[in-house]
Formats: C-alpha cells, sequence, structure tokens
C-alpha cells in the first residue's frame, strides 16, 4: 500500500512539474490525454468492476460536453458550473437508460446500451436549434474559476484545472471500490447467482454503478467542450465507445489506473501513426487485434505479473 | 391512398430484405460462435465495392451476386481461422474487440483501395426502371431485393432444419462440447458457419449497392440497424431476424413517411417497447 501511496505521490509531482517543461502544443496533448484517462476510468467502473459491458459510454461524454457547452454559452457560468451541469446531465439521463439496461445481462446489456447511445447520439444530431445538428456547438468559452475568480483561458490554467479534476475522480474511485458498495459490485461481477441467493437484489447495485460512471464519463466530456472550444455529435458516435472499451482493455479492466495509462497511449498511438500515415486506422486495427491476442491483462495487468515473477 | 399504402409496404420489404441479409449472418454467428461480430457490416460493405469491381471487370451485373459471396466469405473464414478461434474461451469482450479490430482495418483498406468516392453500379436491364401496379408504377429493383430476401431466407432455413449440416451446425449451437463428443468437428462448422454468415453479408452488400450506392460508413450505418433487428428477433434465432427485419424496415419507412425528423427514434422505441416485456427478443432464449 505504502508503495502504492509512492507512485501516486510521484505521479502527482510528475503532472505538477510537467506544465512548465512541456512545449504549447505538448500541454495540449496532455490535457487531451487526462480528460479521455477519465472517460476511461469511469468506463472501468462499470466494466471492470460490475462485469457489465456498456458499449453506449460515449452517449455519456457527449451529453456531458453538450451541458457544458450550453452552461458556458448562454449563461456564462464560471467552468465549475458548467462541468457540474454537464456531469449532472449525463447522470440523470443514465437513470432510465440504466433502468431499462440492467434488466438485461450479458451481450444484451451492451447491445441495449449501444442503442441507447446511438438514440442519443441521433437526438444530438437532429435536435438543430438546441445542439446546430451536426455542426455541433462551437465557440464554447474557458471562463473563470469561480465568480469574479482567475480565468481559465491559458492552457496551463486548463491543464491544471483537468489534472486536478482527475486526480480527484481516481481517487474517488478508488474509494468507491474499496466501499462495502464496491465490494458489492464486484461480488455481482464474481458471481450474480450467488450475489441473488444471499438475499440481494443486484439490480439497484448496477443502476447506481451505472449512473456514477455515467456522471464520471458526463465530467470528462463537460471538460472536453471548453477545452476544445466545441462540442460536437462526433463524442457521442459509437466509434468511440468502442475506443473507451479498447482504452480499458488495453491499460488492464478492473485496474483503475489501467484505463487511464491505456487512454493515453491509445491517443499516443493514434497521434504518432497519424503523423506518419493518413491511414493510420488500418495499424491502429491490428494494435487492437494483436494486443486482443496477445496481451489480455493489458499493459498494467501485464507489467503487474511481470513484477510478481520477478 | 391505396397505392400509397402499398408502395410503403413494399418500401419497408424491400428495407427488410436487405436487413435480413445482413442481421441473418450476425445472429447465426452469435447462436453458433457466441461473438458479435462488429465486422460483419464491414462484409456488407466489402460485398458492395467488390461488386462494383466484378460489374466495371464484366460489365454485368448478374456475375456480382455469384462470384462476391463466396470471396467475402472466404476473407470472413480466414479471420476467424487465423485469430479468433483462439479467444473462444475469454470474455465476450475480448472477441467484440477483435471484430472491432478488425472492422477499422478492412474500412481503411477499402478506402485505400477505391478511394473516399462513392461508386455507383447500375442495376441489370432486367431489373431497371419500373412495374405498373394498377394505374401507378413501382421500382422493379425494390421487388427484386424483396424475392431475394424470402428466397434467401427460405434457403437459409431449409439448410438447416433439413440438412444433416443444418443439425449438425444446429447441435453445435445448442451444446458445443457434447456435438464435439459426438463427433462433430466443431472448429471446422465455427469456421463455415462464419464465412458462411460473411458471405450473406457480402451478397447483401452487393444486393444494395444498385439502390445506395457502394459508399464508405455504409457497414457502419447497417451495423447499428442489424443490432436493432437481432436485439427484437432475439440474437441466434433465425425466423427472429426475419421478423425483427419487417419490424424495423416497417418502422424505418412509416417513420420516413410520416415523422420525417424520428424516424430513428421511432425504431428505438418500438425496441425499447418490446425489450420491457422481453429483453431477450421475441424469438431468443432467456440467458
Amino acid at each position: 500500500m505504502s508503495r502504492a501511496r509512492a507512485a501516486a505521490l510521484i505521479a502527482a509531482l510528475v503532472l505538477a512539474v510537467l506544465p512548465w517543461v512541456l512545449a504549447r502544443h505538448q500541454l495540449s496533448l496532455l490535457t487531451d490525454l487526462l480528460i479521455f484517462g477519465l472517460f476511461a476510468l469511469s468506463l472501468d467502473l462499470i466494466m471492470g468492476y460490475t462485469g457489465l459491458v456498456s458499449f453506449g459510454h460515449a452517449a455519456y461524454f457527449g451529453l456531458g460536453a453538450y451541458g457544458s457547452a450550453l452552461v458556458l454559452i448562454h449563461f456564462g457560468q464560471p467552468v465549475p458550473v458548467a462541468l457540474l451541469a454537464g456531469a449532472l446531465l449525463a447522470g440523470v439521463v443514465a437513470v432510465p437508460v440504466g433502468w431499462f439496461s440492467t434488466r438485461a445481462t450479458g451481450i444484451y446489456f451492451a447491445m441495449l446500451t449501444l442503442a441507447f447511445a446511438q438514440l442519443l447520439y441521433t437526438v444530438a444530431y437532429k435536435w438543430r436549434d438546441l445542439t446546430g445538428g451536426s455542426d455541433g456547438i462551437a465557440g464554447v468559452p474557458k471562463t473563470a474559476l469561480f465568480w469574479g475568480g482567475p480565468s481559465l483561458a491559458s492552457p496551463r490554467a486548463f491543464y491544471f484545472l483537468v489534472a486536478a479534476c482527475v486526480l480527484l475522480s481516481l481517487a474517488a474511485c478508488y474509494a468507491l471500490v474499496r466501499s462495502p458498495f464496491g465490494r458489492a459490485i464486484q461480488a455481482i461481477r464474481e458471481n450474480e447467482r450467488r450475489f441473488t441467493s444471499l438475499g440481494r437484489d443486484p439490480r439497484p447495485f448496477k443502476l447506481v454503478v451505472f449512473v456514477i460512471a455515467a456522471m464520471f464519463a458526463g465530467l470528462a466530456g463537460a471538460l472536453f467542450a471548453p477545452f476544445r472550444g466545441f462540442a460536437s455529435p462526433e463524442v457521442m458516435f459509437w466509434v468511440f465507445s468502442g475506443q473507451g472499451l479498447m482504452m480499458v482493455i488495453m491499460g488492464g479492466i478492473g485496474t483503475l489506473i489501467g484505463p487511464v495509462v491505456g487512454a493515453m497511449v491509445f491517443i499516443l498511438i493514434q497521434e504518432i501513426l497519424s503523423s506518419y500515415t493518413e491511414h493510420w486506422m488500418i495499424f491502429t486495427g491490428a494494435v487492437f487485434v494483436l494486443m486482443v491476442i496477445f496481451l489480455p491483462g493489458g499493459l498494467v495487468g501485464t507489467a503487474r505479473r511481470l513484477a510478481a515473477r520477478v | 391512398m391505396l397505392f400509397n399504402l402499398v408502395e410503403q409496404l413494399l418500401n419497408a420489404l424491400a428495407l427488410a430484405g436487405l436487413l435480413f441479409l445482413v442481421s441473418a449472418g450476425l445472429s447465426l454467428v452469435f447462436g453458433i460462435l457466441r461473438v458479435v461480430n462488429f465486422a460483419h457490416g464491414v462484409f456488407y460493405m466489402l460485398g458492395a465495392y467488390l461488386g462494383y469491381t466484378t460489374v466495371a471487370v464484366s460489365g454485368w451485373f448478374w456475375p456480382a451476386l455469384l462470384v462476391v459471396p463466396p470471396i467475402v466469405g472466404l476473407v470472413g473464414a480466414l479471420l476467424e481461422a487465423s485469430t479468433l478461434r483462439f479467444i473462444y474461451r475469454r470474455p465476450p469482450i475480448y472477441q467484440l474487440l477483435l471484430t472491432f479490430g478488425f472492422a477499422l482495418i478492412l474500412e481503411e483498406s477499402v478506402r485505400v483501395l477505391y478511394g473516399n468516392t462513392a461508386k455507383g453500379i447500375e442495376p441489370p436491364p432486367l431489373l431497371q426502371g419500373v412495374v405498373a401496379l394498377g394505374s401507378n408504377v413501382y421500382p422493379r429493383y425494390r421487388l427484386f431485393l424483396v424475392v431475394l430476401g424470402l428466397v434467401v431466407g427460405g434457403l437459409v432455413w431449409l439448410i438447416l432444419r433439413k440438412t444433416r449440416a443444418g443439425l449438425v451446425i444446429r447441435a453445435v449451437a445448442q451444446n458445443s462440447e457434447m456435438a464435439d463428443c459426438l463427433g462433430a468437428d466443431v472448429a471446422r462448422v465455427r469456421t463455415l458457419v462464419f464465412g458462411a454468415a460473411c458471405a450473406l453479408a457480402g451478397l447483401g452488400g452487393v444486393a444494395a449497392a444498385p439502390m445506395t450506392t457502394a459508399y464508405l460508413g455504409m457497414g457502419i450505418g447497417v451495423i447499428v440497424d442489424a443490432f436493432v433487428v437481432v436485439v427484437i428477433g432475439g440474437l441466434g434465432s433465425i425466423g427472429g431476424s426475419m421478423v425483427g427485419s419487417l419490424i424495423v424496415g416497417a418502422a424505418q419507412t412509416w417513420g420516413a413517411f410520416y415523422l420525417p425528423e424520428t424516424a430513428m427514434v421511432i425504431m428505438y422505441a418500438v425496441m425499447g417497447a418490446i425489450l420491457v416485456f422481453r429483453p431477450w427478443g421475441l424469438f431468443g432464449e432467456e440467458e
């Protein structure tokens, strides 16, 4: 445990020092990596710890992005208000979706979440008056930290906001999976029938974890909109949901930190490949295939196994 | 008014015919391999593009219907035999992601080979133009799609129910370990079924191309619809795919006609309503 704490401390220090070392575009890339890390982290809660594969997680990222963009553009509130609004919007929509989807298990759950996500995507695409349709909402401002407080417009200031959000979310998720509630959802993952026969109903647990995961994804989306300055239906598309699953698997399912690492590696691979070839998707696809076949534990899982062997 | 109704009905049936060609394979693969093949829609797209090539080379449409499905099926069978078969013991998410990786590779490869512009195919002379229905007219090609969907559906049903191969396939679907013990070559059945399902999707792609053209992204569009079809009909059930295709075809056609803004929403609403009462679909089996 103390070793894990030391690692966390070092990671926090590195994140604090980096913005003074990196060039502007590198800092921007790092902010991106952290936002997608938060998205993958939220997916791991439901996928890794509850054993429910959600194939529509991008929808909640997108809802967070739209919620935050609308609050920032129309009301000009400080960014944290927009973050709260984005996370809440994602959470509120996740309640009915989760209520329906948790009636099913396994692959049916995955398909239901996919279908609902596509429905939400279609709504975002068609509701032109509110969402700007396929153009999305552009010109989302980075407002202040609080009313009359310092502006977050500088890349460094916004980076610190993102880094703080990601670290706090990571700590919150660690606390959550170690709590009695966290033990319960892992029990459902391990053996749902036994959980039921012990006299507990798994569905409320699944619904709650689904909503929590959606809220963290919403938070990631709510950071994304002011960071990039726009929200568009693209981020709700199923391809992004699939990429989220890949980030989790790549980093190591059920490890929390793994998916954050996985998301970073995933985005970096795309960045690097896309600077060499226009057809980077072929190579990304090949990396997926090889990782799935040869590294089922992901990067963190494999590293831990190697460390245990030494 | 009456003709409107008939026209809408035929449109729904034509769309259902195409959807069935794609969703039947998806459902079959799930029933027998327990794999959700995310690349299935890309095989549909591959079929459409190979159809374009065949027509361009031979100058005829009909050979494409015969030549393309086996090629697409072969590509599918090779993928199954070279990668998928090694990870059947893993949780389903791994197989889903593996096929997701293949979807990316194939989609981008088609872009490399054919470029970004859509490729149109002329329907054969026999199917060009319109037929008279009373005092009105209806495009011939759409009637062909209705017939094709029905014929393929009938053939698949016959093979599964009335032949020895179908018997073995159904045995593997029901209990692969028991089928293995009784001497069925389960690995070969899986490869063949995967290939056959991809061939069906390829056939769907060839058939769709004269109506929709062959374009990038058509696979992704169709796979989501096909997912809705199999969720409604029940994974692993061919009859379910047929009924699901009809429901989705009808929902999309009438939705687009009466409430164009909300056509997609109607499809999902129908699915949601069905799943509230039967989470495993109309003809699926409870997990």
